[in-house]
Formats: C-alpha cells, sequence, structure tokens
C-alpha cells in the first residue's frame, strides 16, 4: 500500500484539512491502515471500552481511536483498573489526557475489590493479577460488550496466540483451545448475552513500530519512559525502584542512577532499565539495539514461569 | 547477540512480508522458524537463554501454550515476529497435525506467502507426503505463493541429487495445482545452513531462505483493479457525512464517478480522508473516510464501487468447513463479505475436494470439519460477484453460525451464478 500526496498540479482537495505534510513508512503506514480498520469494527457494539492506563501502548491506542473516528468522537469510554500501586505522573497523564480527548474515564480500583473480598493478594504482594478480576467486575458493572486493549502479539508467548476479535464467555475466561477461526479481515463480532469480546488493535505491532509511531505522529508519554535520574537497588539483575511502596531492603543499599521504563505497570513488578535515552528517537535507536524482551528486562511478574501469561488470560487478564 | 547475523535491526523504513509457515513437528517447522528468530537476531537473551544448537530447543522457541507443550505438538495459530535489514516479517504459525487444517485456512488468510518445510531425509523416490500434498493444496486454494524449505539436508549430505527430485516432485505437484513460481531452497534448521546464512552445499548457488521471503510478492498489487470499498460505518460533526472503510481494491481520488450497491446508483466522491487530513489519492489497503458530492443513503455492508460491480444472489465457491458441528442441510448460516452480514443457504454440494489426491468426490450430502468442497450457495441479499483469484478482498467470504455464533467456514468465490 502507498499513499499519493497533494502536489501543486494535483487537484484543489476540498475542505478545510490541509493535506498530509509528512510521508511515512510503507510499514506503518499499513499497521496504522490496519489498526484503524480494527478500531472502526468496533462501531457496532453497544457499550464500548477503551482500555487506558497512561501507558505507550494505550496512549498509541487511543491516538489511533482517535484518527478512526475523526471528526467525530471515539465512541469508547475510557477505562483503568488501577491496582493502587501505579506511578504518580502515569496517573497524572493519564487524568489530563482523558480530558483533551473529552472521552469519559472511569477508574476502578483493585483496593475496592480486596475490600470486597473478590480478590486476595498472594504473599509476593503483587497486584498485576489481581486486576483480571477486577476488570471483570468493571465488565459486568457498566456491562460492556467490548473491552479494547493496547497488548501485542510481540510481547509474549501466549499473546502470540490471541486474535485480534476475542471472545469471552460469561465468566470473562479465555479458551485457547476453543478459538474462532479469524479469517481474512471478515471478524466474527457476534456475542451471546454476558459475553464480550476483547478487541487488540496493536496485534501486530512489535515495540519497535510503537517507538517509530510515537515518533512520527509525536505522540505524548509519561515522562518516565524516558532517561531520569531515580533511586534503585540492584538485585538479580534488576533495578529495583524505591519508593514508599517498594522500600529498599535492611542491608541493600540503593544508588541514584539514570534509567527509564519500557513497560509501566504495577510499581511492585515493574523495573527501569539503565539508559541515557531522553528522546523518542533515542529510546528507538536503543530498542533496535536491545538484547533482552521488553517483558523480560521489567516485568518480574512473566518472570517467575514461562506459563505465567497464560493461566492468568485463561483467568480474564488482558 | 552473540551469533546474530544482524547487529543492527531493521528500521521503520522498510517493507513487511507477511508468511505462514506449513509442516508437521518432524519435517522440524519449529526448529525452522526458531532459527529464523536466532540467526535474525531479533531472539532476545531472556529468550534465547534455554538454547544451546539443539533442535528440541529451537522449537521449544515457538511452542507457546501449555496444553501443547504437554502434548508435544503444535495446536493453534502462533504469530512471530522478526525483522532483517531488508524487511520485517510476521509469521504466522500454522500447525501441521492433520486435524488443525483449519488453522492452516485461517493462516494462510492473513498471509501474503506460504513456506512449506518438509523433512529431505523421508522422501524416498520424490514421494511427497500426504501432508505435504494437503499443505500445498491448501496454499493453492488460498491462493498464496508458495516456497518449500527442503530441511534436514544435513541428514543425506547435502545429496544434490535427493534435492533434484524432490524439486521435480514438488513442480509435478504444483502443476496438478496450478501454483506458479514455486522456488525450492535446501536448509538445515538444526544446523543453521542456508536459512539467513549460507551453508551447507558448495553446489546450491541459489538464495538462502530468508533472501527468497523477502523478495515473494506483497499485497501491493490489487492497485490496479476496480475499486472495493465496502463501507464500515457513517461518522457525522455538524455539517457532513463521512463514510468509513478499508478499499479492499483499486484506488479513489476526489471528483471520481462511482457506483453504490447492486442497484448501481451513481455517485460522486467529494473528498478522501485518511486519518482525519484530506488526501488527493489513496489506494488499496488504506483506511479512509469519504464524503459523496449529494447526499446518499449509504450504510455498512453498502460497496463504493467502480462502474461495472456485478451482484448475485447465488455463487459457486470453494468452503472449508472449520467447525466441529458439521453443517446441516437446510440450515441458514450468516455470511459475512467485506462488511456485509447477510442468510446464506449452502443448496448443493457439487463434489468434495480430496486433497491428498486431488480427486473429485461427488455426490456427498455432509461437510464436516476439515471438509473442502466446491458448492452451490444462495444467499438472501445480493452480494458481490467477485472472483476471488482476481479480488480476494472482496471475493472472500466466512459463514457464522446463528445460534452458536462459532466460525464455521471460509469460503472463496470461483464464478457467479447469473
Amino acid at each position: 500500500m502507498r499513499l499519493a500526496y497533494k502536489s501543486d498540479d494535483d487537484a484543489p482537495v476540498s475542505g478545510e484539512a490541509s493535506p498530509a505534510p509528512v510521508r511515512v513508512s510503507a510499514r506503518l503506514e499499513r499497521l496504522e491502515a490496519e489498526s484503524v480498520y480494527i478500531l472502526r469494527e468496533l462501531s457496532g457494539f453497544a457499550r464500548p471500552a477503551l482500555l487506558f492506563s497512561g501507558g505507550k501502548d494505550s496512549a498509541v491506542l487511543l491516538h489511533l481511536a482517535i484518527k478512526a473516528f475523526a471528526p467525530q468522537k471515539a465512541p469508547f469510554k475510557l477505562l483503568h483498573i488501577d491496582t493502587g500501586h501505579n506511578f504518580p505522573e502515569v496517573l497524572a497523564f493519564r487524568d489530563t489526557r482523558a480530558r483533551q480527548t473529552g472521552l469519559q474515564l472511569i477508574v476502578r480500583d483493585v483496593e475496592d475489590s480486596i475490600r470486597r473480598g473478590s480478590v486476595r493478594i498472594g504473599p509476593d504482594g503483587s497486584r498485576n493479577a489481581a486486576q483480571a478480576v477486577t476488570l471483570l467486575e468493571a465488565q459486568q458493572e457498566f456491562e460492556f460488550d467490548a473491552l479494547i486493549g493496547g497488548a501485542r502479539r510481540d510481547e509474549e508467548r501466549a499473546r502470540a496466540k490471541e486474535r485480534v476479535f476475542s471472545h469471552r464467555d460469561a465468566f470473562g475466561a479465555w479458551r485457547p483451545r476453543a478459538q474462532r477461526p479469524e479469517l481474512w479481515g471478515l471478524f466474527n463480532r457476534h456475542i451471546g448475552v454476558g459475553e464480550h469480546m476483547r478487541v487488540f488493535p496493536l496485534s501486530n505491532w512489535t515495540e519497535a513500530d510503537v517507538w517509530a509511531y510515537i515518533i512520527q505522529e509525536q505522540i505524548e508519554l509519561p515522562s518516565l519512559y524516558y532517561a531520569h535520574e531515580r533511586e534503585v537497588v540492584r538485585r538479580d539483575g534488576f533495578l529495583f525502584p524505591v519508593t514508599s511502596l517498594t522500600p529498599a531492603e535492611n542491608g541493600a543499599t540503593s544508588e541514584r542512577i539514570v534509567v527509564r521504563f519500557r513497560t509501566v505497570g504495577d510499581i511492585t513488578c515493574t523495573c527501569p532499565v539503565e539508559s541515557e535515552a531522553g528522546s523518542a528517537e533515542q529510546v528507538l535507536a536503543e530498542t533496535l539495539i536491545a538484547t533482552v524482551s521488553e517483558r523480560g528486562a521489567t516485568r518480574m511478574d512473566d518472570r517467575a514461569n514461562s506459563a505465567a501469561m497464560e493461566r492468568r488470560k485463561v483467568e480474564g487478564y488482558f | 547477540m552473540d551469533g546474530a547475523i544482524f547487529p543492527l535491526r531493521a528500521s521503520a523504513e522498510t517493507r513487511q512480508v507477511r508468511f505462514m509457515t506449513a509442516g508437521s513437528v518432524d519435517d522440524g517447522k519449529s526448529t525452522l522458524i526458531g532459527r529464523l528468530l536466532l540467526d535474525s537476531g531479533v531472539l532476545m537473551r531472556d529468550q534465547a537463554a534455554s538454547i544451546g544448537d539443539d533442535e528440541e530447543d529451537l522449537a521449544a522457541l515457538t511452542d507457546g501454550l501449555e496444553a501443547e507443550r504437554a502434548q508435544g505438538i503444535t495446536i493453534d495459530v502462533a504469530y512471530r515476529y522478526f525483522e532483517t535489514p531488508r524487511a520485517s516479517f510476521i509469521i504466522a504459525d500454522a500447525p501441521g497435525h492433520e486435524q488443525y487444517t483449519r488453522n492452516m485456512v485461517t493462516a494462510a488468510s492473513v498471509s501474503d506467502v506460504a513456506v512449506i518445510v518438509i523433512d529431505a531425509s523421508r522422501v524416498e523416490g520424490g514421494a511427497l507426503k500426504r501432508q505435504t500434498r494437503r499443505h500445498a493444496a491448501i496454499a493453492a486454494l488460498m491462493g498464496l505463493d508458495v516456497i518449500v524449505a527442503v530441511n534436514k539436508m544435513d541428514l543425506i549430505s547435502w545429496s544434490q541429487e535427493r534435492f533434484a527430485d524432490i524439486e521435480t516432485a514438488f513442480a509435478d505437484l504444483a502443476g496438478v495445482l496450478k501454483l506458479s513460481g514455486v522456488v525450492c531452497v535446501p536448509v538445515s534448521a538444526r544446523r543453521g545452513d542456508n536459512v539467513v546464512r549460507r551453508g551447507g552445499a558448495d553446489w546450491w548457488r541459489g538464495p538462502t531462505l530468508i533472501e527468497v521471503i523477502e523478495q515473494s510478492r506483497g499485497p501491493a498489487t490489487r492497485h490496479d483493479a476496480p475499486l472495493r470499498l465496502p463501507i464500515q460505518a457513517v461518522l457525522r460533526d455538524v455539517t457532513s457525512r463521512f463514510y468509513v472503510g478499508r478499499l479492499e481494491a483499486g484506488s479513489l481520488r476526489p471528483g471520481d464517478s462511482v457506483v453504490l450497491g447492486p442497484h448501481a446508483y451513481p455517485a460522486t466522491i467529494a473528498s478522501v480522508r485518511i486519518g482525519g487530513r484530506a488526501v488527493a489519492r489513496a489506494e488499496a489497503g488504506a483506511s479512509v473516510a469519504i464524503e459523496f458530492e449529494d447526499e446518499r443513503d449509504v450504510t455498512r455492508g453498502d460497496v463504493v464501487a467502480a462502474a461495472g460491480a456485478r451482484y448475485a444472489r447465488a455463487v459457486v465457491a470453494d468452503v472449508c468447513w472449520l467447525d466441529e458441528t458439521a453443517w446441516s442441510k437446510g440450515r441458514r448460516y450468516i455470511l459475512r463479505q467485506g462488511t456485509l452480514e447477510t442468510q446464506a443457504l449452502i443448496e448443493d454440494i457439487a463434489f468434495v475436494h480430496d486433497i491428498e489426491d486431488f480427486s473429485r468426490r461427488e455426490g456427498a450430502s455432509s461437510l464436516s470439519l476439515n471438509d473442502i468442497a466446491s458448492v452451490r450457495l444462495v444467499t438472501r441479499d445480493p452480494i458481490l460477484a467477485d472472483v476471488f483469484t482476481q479480488s480476494p478482498g472482496t471475493g472472500a467470504f466466512a459463514l457464522f453460525d446463528p445460534q452458536t455464533s462459532q466460525t464455521c467456514a471460509a469460503g472463496m468465490i470461483r464464478e457467479a451464478i447469473t
């Protein structure tokens, strides 16, 4: 696919919008067109919600959703499942961005699920897996019939098998062996009463694609995606951020170094990497020569077991 | 990383090739994918931690789900991503196990080209395995070009003669299936010879497997076809209506004369937008928003087309049955073509394709999981009478079960009945 842009000898283009000023890569063009097509397939749903955490993938997803439905407002509510362990600058970014788009932001807290007793936290204290319970509770509360997420197939092996339109039964469960075949772009959007659809418009994007698109579209991100000074403790090859939630353990020596985050999630299981990359261009350059995967470098929750993600997904996790 | 052939991975300025892989566990398909990932340097240190040069370890990289790891077979379609300096790739990894034909059909529908892996050490006297014939038949049916990775060449001492036998056998098969442009490449996935790195045989002067895949024909051949724009939704702002959809074929410019729907109502395109910006031209693959010069009654399911588009209520099609529940005669299924959903009835099965001996089994009265048949199908509403080989975007359809909502068949229109 190739786009042709307006040149001087072309017929005048009607409407007030100016012609596209930048030439983009064929690869990003194909990915963007595909994602916009997927998002527009949501137009038949009664109550779709877009999962927006303020992380980079959801920021790209929101940007695409706005593009897909311009000049109309994107027909989605924004939903964030807050573990209560999020970085404050990410939450601030989430709120600002939601306000700018004019889309309603719904926040549901894992803390409330703990109080209700529907979530019990394991000995490691991580609330990441508990998000699935709160997410399904929110899905039922608002009767969302589609939940749109920024998960990518390149992130992790269980996600590599995910459909673009992924059916969830009335229990919200993913059944990897009973997935509907997905043919061409002819998505099967049919769901029964109480069921819902998970939709993944970024399925075919890689980490490098996401960064290249952030550069091309000048998409704003929370500051902790770029190099900043932070107090950390080195342990098991990871850098653990020292925060009020995760103080340095007795005897551990912390240090202040320049780091950035590759993924942003629950503070208790998300680690930064050492980096001087202060711009999206520099991050992309590092991404292209990275030797450790995005989740492998930074996520304690996937590390415990190679099947960890699959189990969480079966239970309703994104 | 150590052993990677490309120290720097691709930038954003490359083309993208989507290919599927077919072959059995025994053919070394998973090992081959592991090798592509390892030698292209895309494999990260944490993911490669357990990797020696051992075949099982390489294969383990690509087998995703717990259930299938326990069974030792790949049971679903998994997607892998890697890059070279010249292109980026999406692999749709389809299983080789016979009962999972439906997954190969699924993988084929989202791919530009098929890589079929065969075990050279087990081809005796040029007799290809049943499964290989089945894979080639499905690729032909789905309109994909085929690249054959003749694997395990190290086990037959890179015998040029035996490779030539396999090439000949595949050329014969391609002739029967009317597959054109089949390329065979001798490789050893286990040793990494001729996959990304050259190696193995002095006599081989041809390209490596990755070079052949890089040069395979992409999807960008539909620009010259007549315009097909199935409408997904109608957007409104204060003064205008925008009709949005993806161009499945052809191109579109402001001022173009088009026709709408089966009655071919004429209309003129006033503007074309991509991502909210007006453009002077859009081509196949683009997701657009358009305005018409005058108000038009267009809704989801309608198609904006070039003059001459034909519609029909009855077509001859090949269908591949994908549901555990067999086809029921007289049952009305939901048919999706483009963005249109209507009811469809399979009136008659002309014959079932035997995709092992390529014979036609006539007089069949049932269609069950993995059957591929030529059928006569009628629809409640007129559908575009586009032939799949000429317009894959609109010549394809899917059938859904109206009760269970399962996706039960993939269909390809072969001719319109008028």
